[in-house]
């Protein structure tokens, strides 16, 4: 019996280390475990040994089939890797090739400005005000103490509709509105669409985009009007920014300002850019005209305020290093799709 | 405004470099546009004396000349004819600068030695309209003796720094050198010296004698005017001359050079007329007559109107007030006494009529912002002692002045406590009226006063911020606003970001376009003549009839934006737009609408891609909404559109731009347009959603293929299947539409996948059959659509 066994296990290793395939392994197993195979016909011929050779003959079988169960699954799982790894050397691909995917677009490079800028303000708890874009003259020009004479109302410098409205020359007649909606403590943003008669070329154009702050609460100072840009600025522009308030005049605000930041473009050390100053003029601000807070029905003897505005193409032209303001109206998609 | 260094330093002795001098004038208020330095390259060139002139031996048009340049005798070769031995020349030696760059190094000229240059007053920067006694061609050669080896710098007066400010508008006193120098002071602290206008009178008579001031028009502030007897028209002395030129005035003669001076230095404008020039001594200030002509100083007849004010004489006007003067009162070298007027006139006046004659001078300019008419005496007697001073004449006593209402200095209580307050700092009384006092606003016993120079200052706002500049924006401590709001974005806003999201994830570049534009674009969009959208807000002043209505739809401004693309040969294009349009209303501002506009265009782009888009916006904004075929639109393709529609409101079009607006457009290729009404989207967007229990039974997918006629829409077919489709249904999706050989003429397949499940049980096979027997049913009913065999 031994014997037998012994050179089944013989032949039995050979078969599995010549097996090719998992079709000849299956084969092999057949020939060896199957219903009709080898151990059946072994097992057959238990029962033609002496009684008292048996049970140890049993025990040598079962060994010698789980060996032969073991060999077997051990042979298919290594057969199977094989295959696994010849038919995956054959799907390989070039992963070079280009994407299949559905282009995303973009927001234009402004909206991008407002939305970081509104960002910065809401965290500061301002809210978005709007108004109209085809605005009185009261609100544009009479509500932002601007004298019936001066210059500004010019239609050299101001469109207007042939019913005697103004295309808003600045997002400021927002603020009036405001005032007039809302009583103190005031807290808004205007960005919008703003109009003047400039003929279009590279820093100029007819439409552009401004955006306006206004504060009014008791209590407000120059301080406080200092400390927001400064905060404002520094997160527009890099903390390492560097600021200059210069005394200014518009006629809504009193004291007023401008504000300059440091220059992008050297840091300060003073290039072309900015003409040799270290600065790049930035925003208007000032502390709300007390006319401008009666006019509106708000009591310049109980409340103060500050506002600002600042243009919006000259910083996105700024951030994205655009040199020509007309690419921002032309929507080339060339173009559009860099930011 | 250009103010040279030096003469801003005659009145406030302010030591510092010009570097500093902008840094403390711009933090101050007065900010420094730039500043130019004149003469500053040229160095080296110094007084030399001719000692000899001698024939080059080589050359016929050279000379050869030995200079006493100072410390040395130098050879110089020369081409100039205008030199003769004793002349006094500039000289410039080896390595000296010219005022174009150029180096100049000892050399050989046809072989002799030369070891400078001769220059000519070109050469040295400026020209014969400066330096008139210069030759037209050839070397400068000094009015008088000269010591050898001076710099011509400061012999010819060649070098300043000028510095150009922009002044605000509420400071036209700043538009002077004296209104710099007072600036200058006020920031330096420095103190201030006014110039000189003290007069001799030394011509004897008064002025009274010689003329009356009729003012007729009230826009005249108040008119002044001084006689000047024995006048000597001459050039003015070089130091006055560089001064007009180092501010850009061109020297004419020592009246008009005056009078330029004048207004440079207190910025008010001033005029010379010929005495005998203004008949019966009587000067009339009135309007203009409806087409009264009249000829300028400048030789050109101006068309005049009664809006306009004239200096007059009883017979004639002799000048257009604050604007120019006549060419009948010139002063010439003949004259035997002048007038000079110092004059105020309202500023609104003068700029109308400046501009209504397309006519803008140095003196309308100055006019047309304000003057204080507190002034005219002043500068008038600046103006006498100048031209005393210049020995160009001499003044009669006294001055002929009407000032109807004479404009008093007015005083404010200076409250200390708000001023602090508003600029958040707090500074003593002291402090405060030390720093306003140094503004020229006298503080004292706590009450401002204000000088009428300073129009602007009415508040104590003013005062504050005339105390903050000085006392330097700079130094106030910033501090942190206290947020007593929470910040947030509306729901309207909330939205409108998520539509831009949602546009640009699906693949669309936001454009920006103009609100306004060109009448034709309805032509172009084919809008019939009474279509509604033709009614348009109109521009009064518009840049050009290509900018001149509001848009009342956004398609224009998106064709534009596709037809540049395909100008530019972009192979495909998807753009988005989320801006207004407006519509006029009767009575009141137009009403402003929100649109939201898609436009694309490319080689595999087609209808369905764009409606997906639109789908899928409309399914973020919790919108369920219908397309309608529409075939009555303009502008779209009649077979190709289709109206969005939610519970009977229009949200907006989707299509295909009509073939011929896009020929109009030279899109040359199918282009697509979705408008949609931004306020509707917002008006119906439902952001609110809630969690639905996931399915816990299977579900029963069927195959249904319908025969339908090929007019019927699958949105009909749709409809039909979910009205009777019962709880169980829960979804009909359209997998397959075919029409062709196998179908018959005008019918296609369409086949759907359809789900059912219950979310109870386990459905059973004969519950689903019968589920899908009652949707067959009603489809063939509803259109006529039948199961395919």
């Amino acid at each position: 019996m031994r014997e037998r066994l012994e050179k089944l296990t013989e032949s039995f290793r050979s078969e599995l280390a010549d097996a090719p395939d998992l079709k000849s392994l299956e084969e092999t197993r057949v020939k060896y475990l199957g219903k009709k195979g080898e151990f059946t016909a072994i097992l057959k011929g238990l029962k033609d040994l002496p009684p008292e050779e048996r049970p140890s003959a049993g025990v040598l079988i079962n060994e010698t089939r789980d060996f032969f169960e073991s060999a077997l699954e051990a042979a298919k799982t290594g057969l199977s890797r094989k295959q696994l790894d010849a038919a995956i050397e054959l799907e390989k691909i070039d992963v070079t090739l280009p994407p299949k995917r559905r282009e995303t677009g973009r927001l234009h490079p402004l909206s991008q400005i407002i939305r970081e800028i509104t960002g910065i303000f809401i965290g500061m708890g301002y809210e978005v005000a709007e108004g109209p874009e085809i605005e009185l003259t009261r609100y544009n020009f009479d509500a932002l103490n601007i004298p019936a004479d001066h210059p500004a109302r010019d239609s050299q410098d101001s469109f207007y509709t042939t019913d005697g409205h103004v295309l808003r020359t600045q997002t400021s007649p927002v603020q009036a509105r405001t005032m007039e909606a809302k009583k103190p403590p005031i807290r808004i943003i205007a960005p919008g669409r703003v109009f003047r008669a400039d003929e279009v070329d590279a820093t100029h154009s007819p439409v552009f985009h401004q955006l306006e702050g206004l504060v009014v609460d008791k209590g407000v100072t120059m301080a406080h009007l200092k400390g927001t840009l400064s905060v404002f600025l520094k997160e527009l522009f890099g903390e390492e920014t560097k600021l200059r308030f210069r005394p200014h005049h518009f006629p809504f605000t009193e004291p007023s300002a401008e504000v300059d930041v440091s220059c992008f473009a050297c840091g300060g050390k003073g290039c072309r850019v900015c003409k040799d100053s270290g600065f790049i003029e930035i925003l208007g601000c000032g502390m709300v005209h007390p006319r401008v807070l009666s006019m509106r029905g708000i009591d310049p003897e109980v409340y103060t305020g500050f506002a600002f505005g600042l243009g919006l193409e000259r910083i996105a032209m700024q951030r994205f290093g655009i040199s020509d303001m007309r690419l921002l109206y032309e929507n080339d998609v060339k173009f559009l799709s860099q930011f | 405004m250009e103010a040279p260094i030096s003469w801003v330093r005659e009145y406030t002795p302010v030591a510092c470099s010009i570097k500093e001098f902008e840094d403390v004038m711009t933090m101050s208020g007065s900010k420094v546009e730039t500043t130019r330095v004149l003469g500053g390259s040229v160095s080296g060139v110094v007084a030399g004396k001719i000692l000899s002139i001698e024939k080059h031996p080589d050359a016929d048009k050279l000379v050869v000349t030995k200079v006493d340049a100072g410390s040395e005798t130098l050879q110089i070769v020369t081409g100039a004819a205008n030199l003769k031995v004793g002349d006094f020349v500039p000289v410039a030696t080896d390595g000296a600068t010219l005022a174009d760059g150029t180096k100049i190094k000892r050399g050989k000229l046809r072989g002799v030695e030369s070891n400078g240059m001769l220059c000519s007053i070109e050469e040295l920067g400026y020209s014969r309209s400066e330096y008139p006694e210069a030759p037209e061609n050839g070397i400068y050669v000094f009015t008088e003796p000269q010591e050898p080896g001076v710099s011509v710098v400061s012999l010819l007066e060649l070098y300043d720094e000028v510095a150009e400010f922009e002044i605000t508008s509420n400071r036209t006193d700043c538009n002077s050198i004296v209104g710099i120098a007072r600036e200058a002071a006020a920031a330096f602290g420095a103190p201030f010296t006014p110039p000189d206008a003290s007069v001799k009178e030394a011509a004897g008579g008064s002025a009274s004698e010689y003329i009356s001031i009729d003012i007729q028009n009230p826009d005249c502030l108040r008119y002044c005017a001084r006689v000047i007897k024995n006048v000597k028209i001459e050039p003015s002395p070089l130091w006055l001359r560089h001064r007009l030129i180092a501010c850009g005035v061109r020297p004419i003669n020592n009246i008009v050079d005056v009078t330029n001076y004048v207004m440079l230095e207190l910025g008010q404008p001033m005029h010379a007329f010929d005495a005998d020039g203004i008949a019966g001594g009587r000067v009339v200030v009135r309007r203009a007559r409806d087409g009264e002509k009249f000829i300028t100083l400048d030789g050109n007849e101006r068309a005049l109107d009664s809006s306009m004010m004239v200096i007059a004489d009883p017979e004639k006007a002799v000048a257009i007030a604050g604007v120019m003067g006549g060419e009948n009162s010139k002063v010439t070298a003949g004259a035997s006494a002048i007038l000079l007027e110092s004059a105020c006139f309202a500023g609104a006046n003068i700029r109308q009529t400046s501009k209504k004659l397309g006519l803008r001078t140095d003196a309308s300019s100055k006019y047309e912002k304000g003057l204080d008419p507190n002034l005219c005496d002043y500068a008038v007697n600046r103006a006498a002692h100048l031209i005393e001073l210049l020995g160009a004449g001499e003044a009669a006593a006294g001055i002929s002045d009407n000032y109807p209402e004479p404009k008093p200095p007015v005083t404010l209580p200076i409250e200390y406590d708000k001023i602090n307050a508003l600029i958040g700092f707090s500074l003593s009384r002291d402090e405060i009226d030390a720093l306003l006092t140094r503004a020229f606003i006298e503080a004292r016993g706590g009450v401002a006063h204000i000088p009428t120079f300073r129009a602007d200052i009415e508040l104590q706002a003013d005062l504050a911020e005339e105390a903050a500049r000085l006392y330097g924006y700079d130094k106030i401590e910033s501090s942190a606003s206290p947020a007593a709001t929470a910040g947030r974005l509306s729901r309207r806003q909330k939205i409108t970001e998520l539509i831009k999201d949602t546009l640009a994830a699906q693949g669309y570049f936001e454009c920006v376009t103009y609100s306004f534009e060109s009448p034709k674009a309805f032509d172009r969009l084919l809008f019939p003549e009474n279509a509604p959208e033709r009614r348009a807000v109109k521009i009064q002043n518009p840049l050009g009839s290509d900018y001149s209505v509001m848009r009342t739809t956004p398609l224009n401004g998106m064709a534009e934006s596709l037809s540049l693309n395909c100008a530019r040969r972009n192979k495909e294009c998807r753009l988005f737009n989320a801006a207004r349009t407006y519509a006029p209303r009767d009575g009141g501002l137009p009403e402003e609408k929100f649109a939201v506009t898609l436009g694309a265009y490319g080689e595999k782009f087609d209808f369905f891609d764009m409606k997906g888009a639109v789908c899928a916006l409309l399914d973020v904004l919790g919108i369920k909404a219908e397309f309608l075929a529409v075939s009555d639109l303009p502008y779209a393709h009649p077979g190709r559109a289709a109206k969005i529609t939610k519970d009977g409101v229009t949200l907006g079009f989707i299509g295909e731009l009509h073939p011929t607006a896009a020929a109009n457009y030279e899109i040359g290729r199918r282009a697509y347009i979705s408008a949609l009404d931004g306020d509707a989207l917002i008006e119906s967007a439902d952001l609110s959603r809630r969690h639905a229990p996931l399915p816990k039974f299977p579900a029963i997918t069927r195959d249904i293929a319908l025969l339908a006629r090929e007019e019927v829409p699958v949105a009909e077919i749709e409809r039909a299947i979910f009205e009777r489709g019962g709880k169980i249904l829960e979804s009909a999706e359209l997998f397959d539409v075919y029409s062709g050989n196998q179908i018959g003429q005008g019918c296609k397949s369409v086949a759907y996948n359809l789900t059912l499940r219950s979310s109870e049980r386990t459905l059973t096979e004969d519950e689903a059959a019968a589920a899908i027997a009652k949707i067959l049913k009603n489809i063939e009913e509803k259109t006529g659509a039948k199961l395919r065999e």
